[in-house]
């Protein structure tokens, strides 16, 4: 494996999003023409600049081919486009996607959007009965058992709780952690803080998770902006490169898969830190994937910033938070800065670009120089990886 | 050339597998068994597959206890224990346990096939001590 960084031609230019949390007078539509717009703003470069459009699907309304659709409403005629599903993962895929089309002189300037009106579009609990009804758990052999998304989940949880003896304490400090940085994002859909009783007294969901220990269902859309470098060094802000990039596969369903806590992230990290010619200790902040507790714990382990089976003792002790040894997710996360879909991640690539930038206010983490981003779709078995760099 | 047909859809695979008993596909080139069927062995790669009798027995490798529904259909069933079952064959599936309380389940517990009465779906309980 090279060391030499064959992403460096591309750059992150801009980034921005729509509001969070609960937005009941948009629609999905709106929300995503409100985040573009965000990023372009940022980046200093309107539609006419876009001759590449990726995105990811929808859940809330049946689009037929998204990126159309969203090219159409943005008035962009793109030269590149292409709708990218890797589940929560694919706001990374989407960045390195662009990346590589750019790189390829298929296109210059690559929109990248995604997001919904997830809360919003419907009645209460539709959200929940969506998401269970996605293909998640195997249509045939698991959907007519009744699990719920968290259900799954929870099987890693209860799983990693026996073979290393991790605690609902310790998940619910990642819950705690989270917010706390959430409590310093004004963009963030919850900010009020939590203690770890909070976390342990709220609603069980399904053994041992609880409703605190799950991701927030948010309104909001995300997008960001690729350029060639050459143009990059030109524009506003300061160019974000991408060092390193991986994807894993371990598992599509968690039931039939017989290590369900070795994950796809032990392969997606292995390559990202070859190709970026870095190891776990060189990484400032980890914006890891955690659309529950037990999710972080898992990755901190298979990502290599701590053993197997230590994630639940390396959550402790503040060293996950902005001031500790490791930031982790620094704008709160799908646990409550928000989540709308597959979309959600792309707040983490968002926030590691303002933290690289030193733009990220109140949440500021001193000079950071590396920050490793994580995605992970399905039930803990779809992994993309990726190291950002400043230009 | 598949040997035989094995159908990849719940209703029609148990069907065809029940009156076997706990029957499981197997590769018969390398032997392994496998689960959720395939359309080829996920070891070797052979489409030469057979469903071939199991003792329905294995233990508790992961479980969880769903207290909201995700549906009407499931609402009258809360609280019901999912888990995740190591086949004495070697397979994981996902199934769900019965004639047992929630809070007396434990990893690594012994279990055996019980039919859902009035259908094709295998769910787990507790083997007797002996």
């Amino acid at each position: 494996m090279t060391k030499a960084n064959g992403l460096g031609g591309a750059a992150i230019v801009g980034v921005g999003h729509s509001r969070l949390g609960a937005v009941p007078d948009m629609n999905t539509l709106a929300l995503q023409y409100a985040a573009a717009h965000d990023a372009l703003q940022d980046a200093g470069l309107t539609v006419s600049d876009v001759d590449g459009v990726l995105t990811t699907p929808i859940r809330v309304e049946n689009w037929a081919m998204p990126c159309g659709k969203v090219a159409q409403a943005l008035g962009i005629s793109p030269r590149y486009l292409a709708t990218i599903d890797l589940a929560g993962a694919s706001g990374l895929a989407m960045m390195h996607h662009a990346a590589m089309a750019i790189l390829s002189g298929q296109c210059e300037t690559v929109l990248c959007i995604g997001g919904q009106n997830l809360l919003s579009f419907s009645s209460k609990g539709a959200a929940v009965k969506k998401l269970a009804d996605a293909g998640w758990a195997h249509p045939d052999f698991e959907a007519p058992l009744g699990p719920l998304v968290p259900s799954l989940y929870a099987l890693a949880a209860q799983r990693h709780m026996h073979e290393y003896r991790t605690t609902l304490e310790q998940m619910a400090q990642v819950a705690v952690t989270l917010r706390s940085h959430a409590a310093l994002n004004p963009h963030a859909h919850k900010q009020d803080v939590l203690t770890i009783a909070d976390v342990m007294k709220s609603k069980i969901i399904s053994s041992p998770l609880r409703l605190l220990d799950c991701a927030l269902v948010s309104d909001g859309a995300a997008a960001f902006v690729l350029t060639k470098k050459e143009r990059a060094k030109d524009l506003k802000k300061m160019p974000i490169q991408i060092a390193g990039q991986g994807y894993g596969h371990s598992h599509t369903y968690i039931g039939d898969y017989r290590e369900v806590i070795r994950t796809g992230a032990i392969n997606s990290g292995r390559d990202a830190f070859n190709m970026a010619g870095l190891k776990p200790a060189d990484i400032d902040i980890a914006q890891l994937y955690d659309c529950f507790s037990i999710t972080v714990i898992i990755e901190l382990e298979d990502l290599g910033f701590c053993k197997k089976g230590e994630g639940g003792a390396y959550v402790e002790g503040g060293r996950i938070s902005i001031q500790g040894d490791l930031p982790v997710t620094t704008h709160g996360g799908l646990l409550s800065a928000g989540h709308p879909g597959l979309a959600g991640g792309m707040l983490h690539v968002i926030e590691a670009v303002r933290q690289l930038r030193g733009e990220a206010g109140a949440r500021q983490v001193k000079n950071p120089e590396a920050v490793l981003v994580h995605g992970n779709g399905g039930i803990i078995g779809l992994h993309a990886t990726s190291i950002l760099v400043r230009g | 050339m598949s040997t035989i047909s094995i159908p990849l859809d719940t209703d029609q695979f148990w069907q065809a597998a029940r009156p076997l008993g706990f029957a499981l596909p197997r590769c018969l080139k390398c032997h392994e068994f496998h689960f959720y069927p395939q359309p080829a062995c996920p070891f070797c790669g052979s489409q030469s597959l057979e469903l071939a009798l199991t003792p329905g027995e294995g233990e508790v490798y992961s479980f969880t206890v769903v207290y909201r529904a995700p549906a009407e259909s499931f609402r009258a069933d809360v609280p019901y224990i999912i888990a995740i079952v190591r086949t004495d064959a070697g397979p994981h599936l996902m199934t769900r346990l019965c004639e047992i309380a929630p809070e007396d389940v434990l990893i690594g517990m012994r279990v055996k096939v019980r039919w859902k009465d009035d259908q094709n779906l295998p769910l787990f309980e507790p083997m007797q001590e002996s």
